[in-house]
């Protein structure tokens, strides 16, 4: 077996991991959901979520990648036996589905940088602009050159690419939140938002949608449960303390997540307090879709920001920036995967860019099938994180603390309670987010909640799933073959 | 804006500043 490469310093895993971590899902997402959700109230459980499902999740994938120093598939044959190597399969393909996609995001971030640089986009419509935008050829053209730079970065290697990217990528991103934070709150007007942001509100926390909207946030802002961290854990040093790693991750992510609120919320309400428009008005804009929020109201609210061409533009470099260091990760995943049959990363890599380049084209050209997949796999998610947990309990969590987490050369050890978390917590908390989406979708339309061929339903989830889970049961022996045996290095 | 979202303001952003820096000021002292 090649030796592997690794992480020049531990710097590399972090500044990798924070890239992983920070997506655009920090900066268009969670301002939305804590506007939706009440404020203070959301931020409390969200903090608390961080705790129950996200470090634990990472401290897992981070602990396995560490010791196995194999991607995902053979991780989970190394940690739960062949005959259920299928789940690392599932985790696997659940985020390069979503990479497909994921690079259509980052390629409309590039093109909106450069239409506020270069168009003057600040001066347009920005809803016809939009519209424009997503019917014309240039979502191919910006996907293509977002999953190629992607590749080229992931192509020089773990050191000379993935590393050295996100060491210059995450100081920016947080240079750039802090700035574009500064300007928000400096604006007139500004402090009704960070009132509303920060005000605790604890009457909040008796209703079960702030508690149920902050899991699904952490989960999915901390990229906990995707196997990311896991394979960049493969290049991680012997000594890497999994769960202070973590924590490192977890917090940081959470300040980039606090950072994008206080540039985005002080703004909302400092426009509307120019319109002399109610609270209800602002909480309208924050309840529009993603799409709508980032790429049709931030340039209206910007419009009206002295100087805000340039702090649009800024705001955009932001998300372009946290966009591809969340690609890179998802690209080096699947690359790590193939190499792992023996494959060099020069094959691999391309092999990835040409699948995700032709796999990610349904989503650049129909916005339908685009809202479907985000709507699929992010759900897929949640299996994923169980998948993780599953792995965990079969191989019992006591000895999973003493045998992957554990290094003799750690002195910070993981306790009993990481036991409580994965047999009680994890499990309590997947079943509670699958039984809230089942009842949710029924009772917001009880006639079409399974239905198949529906863009956003219970029916269109389960259809891709279980195809997926099937698919992956069937080849298990003939997937599982091909991937080497880990080395004993670890 | 009223004290207590100033108090809570400041609380978080505690947490995650002191939580992000003691984490990694603990692995640096594994070494």
């Amino acid at each position: 077996m090649k030796s592997r490469e690794s992480f020049a310093s531990r710097w590399g895993i972090i500044f990798a991991g924070l890239g992983m971590a920070v997506g655009t899902g920090n900066i268009w997402r969670f301002p939305r959901i804590v506007s939706q959700q009440g404020g203070g109230a959301f931020i409390i459980v969200w903090l608390l979520f961080l705790f129950l499902w996200s470090i634990p999740l990472l401290t897992i994938e981070i602990s396995i990648g560490r010791k196995t120093r194999l991607g995902v598939i053979g991780s989970f044959r190394e940690i739960i036996g062949e005959r259920f190597a299928w789940m690392g399969t599932f985790v696997a393909f659940v985020t390069t589905a979503i990479m497909f996609y994921y690079s259509v995001v980052t390629g409309w971030c590039i093109k909106y940088f450069f239409a506020t640089s270069l168009e003057g986009l600040i001066k347009k419509e920005s809803t016809e602009f939009w519209s424009s935008f997503t019917s014309s050829w240039d979502p191919v053209i910006f996907h293509f050159f977002a999953i190629g730079i992607g590749a080229t970065i992931v192509f020089a290697g773990v050191v000379k690419g993935i590393e050295r990217v996100n060491k210059i990528l995450i100081p920016s991103l947080f240079f750039l939140l802090v700035i574009a934070g500064i300007r928000a709150v400096t604006l007139p007007g500004a402090f009704q938002g960070l009132e509303f942001l920060f005000s605790p509100n604890l009457s909040r926390l008796a209703d079960y949608k702030v508690w149920l909207n902050a899991l699904t946030q952490s989960a999915w802002s901390n990229g906990a449960g995707w196997g990311l961290i896991l394979t960049y854990a493969v290049y991680s040093h012997k000594r890497e303390n999994p769960f202070l790693t973590s924590t490192t991750l977890g917090f940081g992510n959470s300040l980039a997540s606090l950072l994008a609120a206080c540039a985005i919320i002080p703004t909302v309400f400092a426009y509307f307090s120019t319109q002399n428009f109610s609270h209800e008005k602002v909480l309208d804009v924050m309840k529009s879709d993603n799409q709508g929020l980032t790429f049709i109201w931030i340039p209206k609210l910007f419009a009206n920001v002295p100087a805000g061409s340039f702090f649009l533009a800024l705001f955009f470099l932001a998300l372009t920036f946290a966009a591809f260091s969340s690609l890179i990760s998802m690209i080096e995943l699947v690359t790590r995967i193939f190499m792992d049959t023996g494959m060099t990363r020069k094959r691999s890599v391309a092999l990835v860019a040409t699948l995700g380049f032709l796999f990610g084209l349904p989503s650049a050209i129909s916005m339908g099938f685009f809202n479907n997949q985000d709507w699929v796999w992010s759900i897929g998610l949640m299996f994923s994180g169980f998948f993780f947990t599953l792995a965990v309990i079969k191989h019992g969590a006591r000895r999973f603390r003493k045998e992957v987490i554990s290094h003799p050369d750690i002195e910070f050890k993981v306790g009993k309670w990481f036991d409580i978390i994965v047999y009680v917590f994890l499990p309590l908390q997947f079943i509670a987010m699958i039984i809230w989406w089942f009842w949710q979708s029924y009772s917001s339309d009880p006639i079409h909640w399974l239905k198949v061929n529906a863009e956003f339903s219970v029916g269109t989830v389960l259809l891709q799933l279980i195809v997926a889970i099937f698919i992956f049961i069937v080849l298990n022996n003939r997937i599982t073959k091909k991937i080497e045996r880990p080395s004993d290095e670890s | 804006m009223s004290l207590d979202a100033v108090i809570f303001m400041v609380f978080v952003f505690a947490i995650c500043f002191g939580g992000f820096f003691y984490s990694l000021y603990l692995s640096s002292k594994n070494k």
